[in-house]
């Protein structure tokens, strides 16, 4: 076998792996977007249609407007318990996205300061306070589970937005701090030292020179914190009671957990569901690969 | 007096400066602190003493009793055979798999830039949410999967994936594989490309052969990454959770209780909490070992590498 035909063979048998991983990864992804447009009979067939026969928004007219979608009433019967479970789709991502937005704010400012002090400054216990603040992510979540809601509860924060930011910044802090401080770490320091020289403070020399070096660190610690809290599901579900403060995923559970759920309404507000960290996945790919290939490869 | 105010100034800022690290890291030791210390606290405490929540009067303390009924409970053995078959199913299939997808990614292939812009979402959405899309991607009844296979003509019949206990575990495995293996794929990645390319090349040079230079180049520098990705992913897979919260619920029968379930359906379904503690606390054990480990491994390779 000649070798320009062996690296064709090659390159085919790499172009057809790459295709079949790509249906594997985006395939559930699609099957729900497309499912979202299609009415709940054709979802019911055998086999159901790939293709939309009839592509249809009226599902996600019923999600915002709550106009019932003509497929309901063909079939002749009204889910209306679960329909109305559905419309609460867009309240609860807003809180999903309230709650993560605020966590990752905070994150970035009692969390920078403290990964920079971890970094350059000396101080009495600091291996032991670092290793304190890593060594918390070892617990796992099902042990602490009740002693959470117990806080929680005491402090008076149950089915409150406070009551989830204070649990997430708990488990996202950690990572935060660990990761901006091996980036910090990573960045030579002669120019702070030389701004302390002329006498500037620590924080000072933090804000006006590292910040601006270490924004490709903050960007993907961000993204992180955000991602995390958005995607956190069993605190959620545990410490919220109603709409006030269910986030996405309690409810998307919620919904799909009923045995008479209609897949239509599922698929709107998965498809929903999963818009803004599918967005932030595409957008910010370049700084979360960074990121996560630098938790691995920095030491 | 003017130098006397410069004095004062000047302490001032000394006193500041030397205060300053440890303001700095006040907040979040606080906020992490009252999340850790008094629920591990609170945990350890819970798991000596009865605590059923259908009897909230009496918590008498019971010294080990819990431990000692978790561990011989049938539904213990159970749930630790399900979750050993599951963890060591669902690693090796994660590292062949997040491996190849890099090799893929690393390749001049052109196609792999496709690749690369969606290889992290299923990384990046809730694990409740991709269970959900499996479940229903799997149903017995419309599932996709089963619509597609018919339509192609493999299978006579609707198979039911979620059903059969067998056929349950792998579903879980192969949701546990689509979620996870893109951040492996990504620490894979970052180990490749660390590899110099002189390598390669003088390897090319020598007549090595791509499996031969897989096998005598790649694997060994790559071994630091692979132990990690091994752990991190073996504590994943133990403590598993959502994935089967919305996927099985345990089930068919308890043929997917997983032993972090299994504490969940303790302490939320039969309300025993005494138990369900005692059982977190071993699952605590078992990875605290494992991170140990890891954690050995990581300080050798800085040693040795």
């Amino acid at each position: 076998m000649g070798i320009a035909l062996k690296r064709q063979i090659g390159s085919f048998l790499g172009n057809l792996l790459i295709f079949l991983l790509i249906i594997y990864i985006l395939g559930p992804f699609l099957w729900m977007a497309i499912a979202s447009f299609q009415g709940e009979n054709e979802l019911l067939k055998r086999p159901p249609s790939i293709i939309p026969q009839n592509p249809t928004t009226d599902n996600y007219r019923y999600v915002f407007t709550g106009q019932i979608p003509t497929a309901y009433e063909v079939k002749g019967q009204l889910r209306s318990r679960i329909s109305q479970e559905a419309r609460l789709i867009s309240p609860a991502l807003k809180n999903s996205f309230v709650v993560a937005m605020v966590v990752m704010v905070i994150n970035l400012f009692i969390g920078t300061p403290a990964a920079y002090t971890f970094a350059r400054i000396n101080f009495r216990g600091k291996a032991l306070w670092y290793n304190f603040i890593l060594g918390s992510r070892l617990v796992p979540v099902m042990a602490v589970a009740i002693p959470y809601y117990v806080i929680i509860k005491n402090l008076k924060l149950l089915d409150t937005y406070q009551g989830l930011i204070l649990i997430y910044c708990a488990l996202t802090l950690p990572f935060t701090i660990w990761f901006l401080s091996m980036y910090i770490s990573n960045i030579p320091r002669e120019m702070e030292d030389a701004a302390m020289v002329d006498g500037c403070t620590p924080f000072q020399a933090l804000v006006n020179i590292v910040v601006p070096l270490m924004a490709p660190g903050l960007v993907a610690a961000s993204a992180f914190a955000f991602m995390t809290s958005y995607n956190e599901f069993l605190f959620a579900r545990l410490i919220t009671q109603s709409i006030k403060s269910q986030t996405g995923p309690v409810i998307i559970a919620s919904i799909a957990g009923n045995p008479d759920a209609s897949y239509s309404l599922i698929s709107v507000c998965i498809t929903l569901g999963l818009i803004p960290p599918l967005i932030l996945a595409i957008t910010m790919r370049k700084w979360l690969t960074e990121g996560l290939s630098a938790s691995i490869t920095f030491r | 007096m003017a130098t006397l105010d410069y004095a004062v100034i000047e302490r001032k800022a000394k006193l500041w400066d030397r205060l300053y690290p440890y303001i700095s890291v006040l907040l979040p030791i606080l906020v992490i602190g009252l999340f850790t210390v008094y629920p591990v606290l609170y945990a350890v405490r819970i798991s000596f003493y009865q605590y059923i929540l259908t009897k909230p009067k009496v918590h008498p303390f019971v010294g080990l009793a819990n431990y000692i009924e978790v561990v011989t409970s049938y539904y213990f053995r159970n749930s630790l055979i399900n979750t050993a078959i599951y963890t060591v199913a669902a690693v090796i299939g994660i590292t062949i798999f997040g491996l190849g997808v890099a090799l893929l990614l690393n390749s001049k292939i052109k196609s792999a830039n496709a690749l690369r812009v969606i290889i992290l979402l299923p990384w990046a959405i809730p694990a409740v949410v991709g269970g959900l899309i499996w479940k229903w991607i799997l149903n017995s009844d419309f599932g996709i999967l089963n619509g597609i296979l018919y339509a192609a003509g493999l299978i006579k019949e609707y198979i039911p994936f979620l059903a059969n206990p067998n056929l349950a575990k792998f579903s879980l495995i192969m949701a546990a594989i689509w979620k996870e293996s893109p951040l492996a794929a990504i620490f894979f990645l970052a180990g490749l490309q660390l590899i110099p390319s002189e390598l390669y090349e003088a390897a090319k040079i020598d007549g090595g052969g791509g499996w031969n230079i897989f096998r005598h180049i790649t694997l060994p520098l790559l071994k630091p990454i692979i132990l990690i990705v091994v752990i991190y992913e073996t504590i994943t897979a133990i403590l598993v959770f959502d994935l089967i919260y919305v996927m099985t619920g345990g089930g068919p029968g308890d043929s997917t209780s997983m032993i972090s379930w299994f504490a969940y359906a303790e302490i939320f379904k039969n309300l025993n909490l005494g138990h369900g503690v005692a059982l977190a606390v071993i699952i605590a054990l078992i990875t605290l070992a494992l991170i140990l480990v890891y954690l050995r491994i990581i300080k050798y390779e800085e040693v040795v590498g």
